[in-house]
């Protein structure tokens, strides 16, 4: 019981310790500005935001300065700026940035809301809220913007959309295995992924060939931890292709694993070992295990025998062969056996 | 540029044992600013609907409709690198797709494409993605082979969200042979699809610590499988632009098996500059005398001003092929933007 209360206790600390570092005790002086206090004492939004209601997309942020707080604030409790701490750098910098990406202009709301800020503001409620500029999803609830979804039109507000560069994170979220899940998240929505990403955003990892160089090689320098090529790659790759047959493939073409090895003199020297084990081939009945294992992962066997290289099946599996048929159960293909590739290079009548 | 023009090109140049350089991205887009009709053209990636994405030289035509339907078409030739001999290869094909409201959409597309005049792949292919519930969304494709009948590429994945959690399951079937040109001989064996499900769930424990786990079970070629990793990453500041990051990961399939761990750090140092470390270390199951563990480590520093960036980083490593290797690596970058 008395070391269960240690433990306790020790854990108790040891979280106090940490709550900093996780986020559950902010450092920073600094605090969202205390709009819900302002309010609830009947200060007007314009009373402070002065001239916001006639502003068009071009002027100032109408944020308030010092000045504007020590017109009721006679007496500052000390001598540092008041937006030092009323108010975060966070939500001035978001402020500015929404000004310059976004085409919005309060003017022309005015009369849709009557003048109640609070009606697209309706963070202002809340008691510490991160902002008060209001999400997409309140831009909607007005705005239903039907007809440009579909043709993905965001320039009505969006200046330039690329140039953000900014993750939509109030509708849009990149996280979890996004790497993995992003191919069939874009399958049907390749207009809405445009709308933010440049071609280059695809070709920087599709671009096969052209790159100069593996992503997570080109940016050594940045070291999230997930991405498809990241850290010793090179070490584990063989073992990361096997672990799941074809998926190099949906990418890099059969040939890349010879001419990547070419060009490492690897498998080229004279003594080299074969990646094969024991009982490959053999002469047999079944011919060793290399069948089984051709089917499960032909993309391996095409990445070193491919092209040129498959004349070493043919000599063994060409129709009379000592190898016999090396199609497994239900194969069925369209293709002429005679005249097309690769059927003729076994079926085919002579050389 | 305008409205209804816009054009993108990367171009990079370097040296390796000869000076080399390719063109990445070169693109012109004229579009019609109501968005009802757009052709791209150049080098770019194509990727629509159940079609694996592919590099090619050539057009694209897209029409929309404003009730939501879309057609694309487009032709071309997939990119030989650095101006290499072109055989004679092209590719065509298409997509139609529907939205129903905001909720759902769903395409058929067909892609042709020939190497040498031969046909290499002729796929069909259909792709759904809805919105049932603002906590629930589902996204699915399935590329059907037509020269070997049968499924060459199947995945879905179903998404919620709820308070801190982040919950994913996914399932996927994939053909490694019709994957393969249908002019490749490894392509008419028969192969053994190998199928996936699995999970992932994220937890924002903390406000500045993510959790991440995953799961998935796999059946290839009737040898059962499994591989999984956890993953957390704490930031430093709310930014988190300081942040460290552990990941754990076990692969246990029946030829690669394997256990890894691999540790981040990312440290802004100030005046520009940013410091950080990635290792890892991975063991192999079975070795088979290429050493027992493969550790690799790197350390980089960033300087970042103007426009201009550098970086540098020393690598080290004992991999199966090399009991020591060190690298030294370096890049000076420079970006310009038009207004």
């Amino acid at each position: 019981m008395k070391l269960s209360l240690t433990f306790i206790v020790i854990a108790a600390l040891a979280l106090a310790a940490c709550a900093g570092v996780l986020g559950l005790r902010p450092r920073d002086s600094s605090h969202p500005f205390e709009h819900r206090a302002h309010a609830t004492h009947g200060v007007n939004c314009v009373d402070c935001h002065q001239g916001v209601a006639s502003a068009g997309d071009v002027e100032p942020l109408h944020l308030p300065s010092d000045a504007t707080c020590v017109g009721c604030h006679a007496k500052p409790h000390d001598q540092h700026s008041c937006l030092g701490c009323h108010g975060t750098a966070d939500a001035r910098e978001g402020a500015r940035l929404a000004r310059q990406h976004l085409r919005f202009e309060h003017r022309a709301h005015q009369t849709a809301t009557h003048g109640d800020c609070v009606r697209c503001h309706e963070a202002v409620a809340e008691e510490h809220p991160d902002t008060l500029r209001p999400k997409m999803a309140t831009c909607f609830s007005c705005h239903e913007h039907q007809d440009q979804w579909p043709l993905r039109t965001c320039d009505s507000c969006h200046k330039n959309l690329a140039a953000e560069d900014t993750p939509p994170v109030s509708h849009l979220v990149h996280d979890s295995d996004w790497l993995r899940e992003h191919g069939v998240r874009a399958a049907g929505a390749r207009d809405l992924c445009a709308s933010c990403h440049s071609e280059r955003s695809c070709a920087g990892c599709h671009g096969v060939g052209t790159v100069p160089a593996l992503p997570a090689r080109l940016a050594f320098d940045q070291v999230p931890l997930s991405g498809l090529h990241r850290a010793g790659f090179v070490a584990r790759h063989s073992m990361e292709a096997r672990a799941d047959p074809g998926l190099c493939t949906t990418c890099h073409s059969q040939n890349s694993c010879q001419g990547c090895h070419d060009n490492n003199h690897i498998g080229q020297s004279a003594g080299s070992r074969s990646p094969h084990p024991q009982g490959w081939i053999t002469t047999g009945a079944g011919g060793g295990d290399h069948g089984m294992q051709a089917r499960i992962d032909p993309t391996s066997c095409a990445g070193c025998h491919g092209g040129a290289g498959e004349q070493l099946c043919v000599g063994c599996h060409r129709v009379g062969g000592p190898g016999g048929s090396p199609h497994g159960p239900g194969f069925r293909s369209e293709r002429n056996k005679t005249h097309d590739l690769p059927c003729r290079l076994c079926h085919g009548v002579g050389p | 540029m305008r409205p209804w023009v816009d054009a993108e090109g990367l171009v990079w140049a370097g040296a390796k044992s000869s000076v080399t350089g390719d063109v990445l991205v070169l693109t012109l887009r004229l579009r019609d600013p109501k968005g009802h009709a757009e052709v791209r053209g150049g080098r770019f990636v194509l990727a629509t609907g159940a079609i694996r994405p592919v590099q090619i030289d050539g057009a694209e035509v897209t029409l929309r409709a404003p009730w939501g339907s879309a057609i694309e078409s487009f032709g071309g030739a997939p990119v030989v690198p650095r101006l290499g001999a072109r055989p004679y290869d092209w590719l065509a094909g298409g997509r139609v797709s529907q939205k129903l409201g905001i909720k759902a959409i769903v395409g058929i597309s067909y892609i042709q494409r020939r190497e040498g005049g031969e046909i290499s792949d002729h796929e069909m292919g259909a792709d759904a993605a809805f919105a049932a519930a603002r906590w629930l969304d589902v996204a699915s494709f399935a590329a059907y082979d037509l020269t070997s009948p049968g499924l060459t590429d199947a995945r879905v994945s179903a998404a919620s969200r709820f308070d801190a959690f982040r919950v994913e399951v996914f399932g996927s079937e994939l053909s490694p042979g019709r994957l393969l040109p249908a002019t490749s001989l490894f392509s008419v064996l028969g192969d053994f699809p190998s199928q996936t499900v699995g999970g992932t769930i994220k937890w924002l424990a903390a406000p500045r610590l993510d959790l991440l786990a995953s799961g998935a079970g796999q059946d290839v070629g009737g040898a059962l499988g499994s591989n999984g990793w956890i993953r957390a990453t704490l930031r430093l500041d709310d930014r988190g632009d300081r942040n460290l990051g552990l990941e754990l990961r076990r692969v246990d399939v029946s030829t690669a098996e394997w256990t890894g761990v691999r540790g981040v750090t990312a440290l802004p140092l100030g005046r520009g500059f940013r410091f950080s470390t990635e290792i890892e270390v991975v063991v192999p199951d079975h070795p088979s005398g290429r050493g027992v563990a493969w550790p690799w480590g790197l350390c980089a520093v960033a300087y970042r001003r103007s426009g201009w960036e550098a970086a540098a980083a020393v690598e080290a490593s004992s991999t199966p092929e090399h009991l020591y290797e060190a690298n030294a690596l370096a890049r000076l970058s420079r970006s310009w933007a038009m207004p």
